[in-house]
């Protein structure tokens, strides 16, 4: 039999931690060998408290039991995300995960929903999404496995504290053979032939060999840039916040089922509720404001009493130029970053690892990684990050703000050309780009586009085929199901307490 | 709106300029919107006859034609398969269904086990797992019925079908939705100062007027000519063949309900059944086979060859399909050999699109923009789909066959083949219309499979035993076997079709 590949992470946190514990998963002892190297000393950056759908599809694959999880995170429900003063001060949408009405005649609902309010005047957009209408109210269920019904129109994520997840996986991971030293990064050894990563050193004189590494080691690439040298696409000019400060505080209020994200003078702060305590943090431009300045901001506008220091992150929006180079496939930070606006953070360390997964088959289990494979990989990733870029500038280039320089710069700035045709199709049209794969789908543009004031000019003319008075009806009765449909649900706090609260977990080790 | 389309212009007498016509005129039926078409007959490149693919019945469903009286009128058969005979040396064969492969086993396709059979050298063939295989095998149809969770509704199809009677049947029924003909060819194609289309004029001297205009005469295109200022992608180089010869010929005496399509030293014959006569023809590459001597192969291969047409092309596509106010459909907007069923199919899937992204204006740019991404992607992806007949197996010899693998294929095409030679992924597109079932059916056909499939696949399907899968192939027969056979079932239904009219 051969020997089985082995794989070394460097770097913990939640992309150390989510690839071990999906590797374990996925392949049998003699297919893979994980060791996990992190230092107790560096602290993890932990963003990405709050998380998209798609991370049920991880959990379920690799097998954990989500009340399980979500009692040792101190988790609760997340339907969307709330933007505050975006377009203009005073303004709050909410981007739900979830559709608006649904298609008529193969029309997609909006069409009907602008022609309606040209002609008759019809009620906001928000009041034909049950995620939006149960979010306002802090109510939540779970989806009806029933597709007709109003209440399958709707998916859920989690907000959590990631260090906890990171620990619950650590947990997971362990329990499933994968090795763990605690040990900083001294050293990384390079084939003379090849280039390729032969070992890394440690700072307790031992080497670690392996077949493949996966750079965790957030921003700053410890392998894939600093020892490889693999270079880093920039996309400031677009998305020019570089720094954030987070500070958790005391949860005050009710416990929302989503996250909050304000337009701030030089940037956005988050406001993300768990069950223990809120998680905060403002993410700015240096340009525009000093990291003293952004703290002190910070610290005066948090919703209970901080629970800490406020902590400061640095980095640079972009993409690394490849995330898989030689043997070294970077994820997380040391891949790219993202801003959290979207919580897209956790969601693409998650398609990292899930295509890493399929590509390591065959030969490359066996240690040779044929080019083709890691250009397909390659693409693949630079795609999904393309496409969360374009959707993120859309947020701070759809603005009418005048009150703040960052406004004024990201109003006017030049944008891609990919996003410029989305904008400017959907303003003449309402007709939204669509594609197959990539992370966001039609509702979470039109979320955007309506939440930021880009109000079409026109819609669908094959939604005028419907009779007008049939339209009226329809949407009314749309809009009175969500209602009734939102009246059943229990609040998100009951909810919670039945079926995850944290009081009630079991030991750490516990379900496992 | 000012400056609404109010008039539409559909030049050419093709089944795709009737489609479009008949498409347009339904969809916008509540703004009474005028629909012409300036019927200049099949134009040169008209075939004797065609087989398609499952896409054309949702478009005949859009435009409201009843099924069965299509078929009773036109004589036209159902297609479950094509069958591809010596593409991959003499005595090769094999079927590309228009249905599963198996059941999906959890969330895995079932050709992934295929694939992992075949890596641990107990290669099995599709068409045990596939009722339209079985079925078109045996020469047998009925329509698929059931709940989607059913083996009975596990497959789709397609027709066989007659180009003029097509033709006829398409022009009454645009004329019955209100589709105006005017019969002549085109002699003048003027423009407005502000350079759109202006209006055509025909033979008769009548000049016919629109505020849009759409281009279905054929590869010459003499209406999007005038105004397009895009290239051309030339396809030649992965697709030498130039030339189709096709024809009508006396019935089959099996009359399967499938196209076969057979290799030749100079490209593929093909041949098709119809209610009451059959279809055969000839696509080859000119440089490898005089014209003249193509015919006298087709003839000797086909006893009772009648009337024969040729047409000739060169595969390839405009890079924008709409410019301005026009817009080119079929031959006028991609030329590709019907090897796939694609040309029909990418004609339709253009006036799916148009109607999405029907202009608000004269002068409303950002739809075309919009179409051409979309409507070029398609291509695209259809001319990799063709191209990967011919590459994705063993090679056959002969100087033709070397032609057609002599440059490297385009990089889509090669990025496809690569990842799933390495892991048995087969990646889509966003706007690729063959599916990775159908993927699955030609590379498996073509005897490629991977070295390897996703390890957590494999530790899923290892469990799997072919005992296990025995109660599915029986099934499987023993519908099939109860199917009637095709042309009864042709017959009895246009049996029926004509009771329900009369």
């Amino acid at each position: 039999m051969a020997e089985p590949l082995k794989v070394v992470i460097v770097g913990g946190g939640t992309a150390g931690w989510m690839t071990a514990a999906a590797l374990a998963a996925v392949f049998r002892a003699d297919q893979c060998k994980v060791h996990l190297i992190e230092s107790s000393e560096i602290g993890i950056v932990g963003v990405g408290e709050a998380t998209l759908p798609h991370i049920r599809f991880f959990n379920r694959r690799i097998g954990i039991d989500e009340p399980d999880l979500m009692a040792k995170t101190q988790a609760t429900f997340k339907l969307g995300i709330e933007f505050c003063d975006w377009a203009r001060l005073g303004d709050s949408y909410i981007h739900p995960f979830g559709a608006y009405g649904s298609r008529i005649a193969g029309v997609p609902f909006h069409h009907y929903w602008l022609r309606e309010r040209a002609a008759n005047g019809a009620a906001p957009i928000e009041d034909y999404s049950l995620a939006i209408m149960a979010a306002r109210l802090n109510r939540f269920a779970l989806p009806s496995d029933d597709p007709t019904a109003v209440l399958a129109t709707f998916g859920y994520a989690f907000q959590f504290d990631a260090s906890l997840y990171a620990a619950y996986l650590r947990v997971f991971a362990e329990t499933r053979g994968v090795q763990r030293t605690d040990a900083k990064i001294q050293d990384v050894l390079l084939r003379g032939e090849d280039g390729w990563i032969e070992s890394v050193k440690l700072e307790n004189g031992s080497t670690v060999a392996g077949d493949l590494f996966i750079d965790c080691s957030g921003f700053r690439g410890l392998l894939i840039e600093q020892a490889l040298k693999t270079g880093y696409d920039e996309w400031t000019r677009w998305l020019p916040c570089d720094r954030a400060a987070a500070v958790p505080c005391e949860n005050a209020g009710p416990l929302t089922p989503y996250t909050r994200a304000t337009a701030r003078e030089a940037g956005w702060q988050w406001r993300i509720p768990l069950q223990h305590r809120t998680g905060n943090g403002y993410v700015y431009s240096s340009q525009f404001i000093s990291d003293d300045e952004a703290t002190s901001k910070l610290m005066s506008r948090l919703p209970g009493k901080a629970l800490a220091d406020p902590r400061l992150l640095r980095f640079t929006a972009g993409r690394r130029r490849k995330t898989w180079n030689r043997n070294c496939v970077a994820i997380g930070l040391a891949g790219g970053f993202l801003e959290p606006l979207e919580s897209t953070s956790i969601h693409l360390i998650q398609i990292a690892i899930t295509q890493l997964t399929d590509y390591l088959s065959g030969e490359s289990l066996r240690g040779h990684f044929d080019p083709r494979i890691v250009d397909a990989y390659n693409r693949w990733i630079e795609m999904e990050y393309d496409r969360v870029r374009d959707f993120l500038i859309l947020h701070y280039h759809a603005t009418e703000r005048d009150d703040a320089p960052i406004w004024n710069y990201c109003r006017s700035m030049d944008v891609p050309d990919s996003l410029k045709h989305k904008m400017e199709l959907f303003r003449h049209r309402a007709r939204v780009v669509t594609y197959k794969d990539g992370l966001f789908l039609e509702p979470s543009w039109l979320a955007v586009y309506f939440g930021q004031r880009i109000m079409p000019t026109a819609y669908d003319p094959l939604a005028d085929a419907v009779a007008s008075a049939d339209l009226t009806s329809r949407l009314r009765a749309v809009q009175e199901r969500i209602q009734f449909a939102v009246m059943q649900m229990p609040t998100h706090e009951d909810f919670l307490e039945r079926y995850c609260s944290a009081g009630k977990a079991t030991t750490a080790q516990g379900r496992m | 709106v000012s400056g609404a389309i109010q008039r539409v212009v559909i030049a050419g007498g093709t089944p795709v300029a009737w489609l479009a016509a008949a498409a347009l005129r339904r969809a916008f039926r509540h703004r009474d919107l005028h629909v012409t078409v300036i019927d200049s007959g099949g134009g040169k490149d008209a075939p004797a006859g065609r087989w398609t693919l499952p896409s054309q019945r949702g478009m005949h469903g859009l435009v409201g034609i009843n099924e069965r009286d299509l078929m009773r009128r036109t004589g036209a058969t159902f297609k479950l398969a094509s069958e591809h005979l010596g593409w991959h040396g003499a005595g090769s064969g094999f079927l590309h269904a228009h249905g599963d492969i198996g059941s999906d086993l959890g969330a895995t396709p079932f050709y992934k086990y295929l694939l992992l059979q075949a890596i641990t050298g107990r290669p099995e063939n599709p068409e045990h797992y596939s009722l339209a295989a079985v079925a078109a095998r045996l020469g047998r149809f009925a329509r698929p019925m059931g709940s989607d969770a059913e083996l009975t509704s596990s497959f789709t199809y397609a027709f066989h079908l007659d180009e003029s009677s097509y033709i006829a049947y398409l022009r009454e029924h645009a004329a019955r939705l209100g589709v105006h003909r005017i019969a002549g060819d085109i002699v003048d194609v003027a423009r407005a100062e502000s350079g759109n289309l202006d209006a055509l004029t025909v033979a008769s001297g009548e000049r016919i007027a629109g505020d849009y205009f759409i281009d279905c005469t054929g590869a010459d295109a003499p209406v999007m000519n005038k105004i397009a200022r895009g290239g051309r992608d030339d396809w030649t180089p992965w697709l030498p063949c130039d030339r189709m010869i096709s024809a009508l010929t006396p019935p089959l005496a099996d009359a399967a309900p499938l196209t076969r399509i057979t290799a030749t030293d100079a490209g593929w014959l093909w041949r098709a059944p119809l209610a009451q006569a059959a279809l055969a023809g000839y696509v080859f590459s000119s440089a490898h086979l005089e014209e003249r001597a193509a015919l006298v192969q087709l003839e000797q291969s086909v006893p009772g060859l009648q009337v024969s047409a040729l047409n000739r092309f060169a595969s390839g596509r405009r890079q924008k399909f709409w410019e301005r106010n026009c817009i080119a459909l079929g031959t006028a907007a991609v030329e590709l050999e019907p090897l796939a069923g694609a040309d029909l199919h990418l004609a339709l899937l253009g006036i799916g699109t148009l109607l999405e992204l029907f202009p608000l204006d004269t002068h409303s740019q950002v739809e075309s923009v919009e179409y051409n991404r979309i409507m070029g992607e398609h291509a695209d992806a259809l001319r990799d789909f063709t191209i990967a007949h011919y590459r994705a197996g063993r090679a056959r010899p002969g100087e033709f066959w070397d032609a057609t693998r002599s440059v490297p294929p385009p990089p889509s095409l090669a990025a496809k083949l690569d990842l799933y030679s390495a892991n048995g992924r087969i990646v889509l597109a966003d706007h690729e219309s063959f599916e990775e079932t159908d993927w699955a059916w030609l590379l498996m056909g073509a005897g490629r499979y991977p070295d390897s499939i996703e390890a957590q696949i494999q530790t899923r399907l290892e469990k799997i035993t072919l005992a296990e899968l025995a109660p599915l192939r029986a099934r499987i027969q023993q519908l099939a076997a109860s199917m009637p056979p095709h042309i009864e079932y042709v017959r009895r239904q246009s049996e029926q079709a004509q009771h329900a009219k009369s």
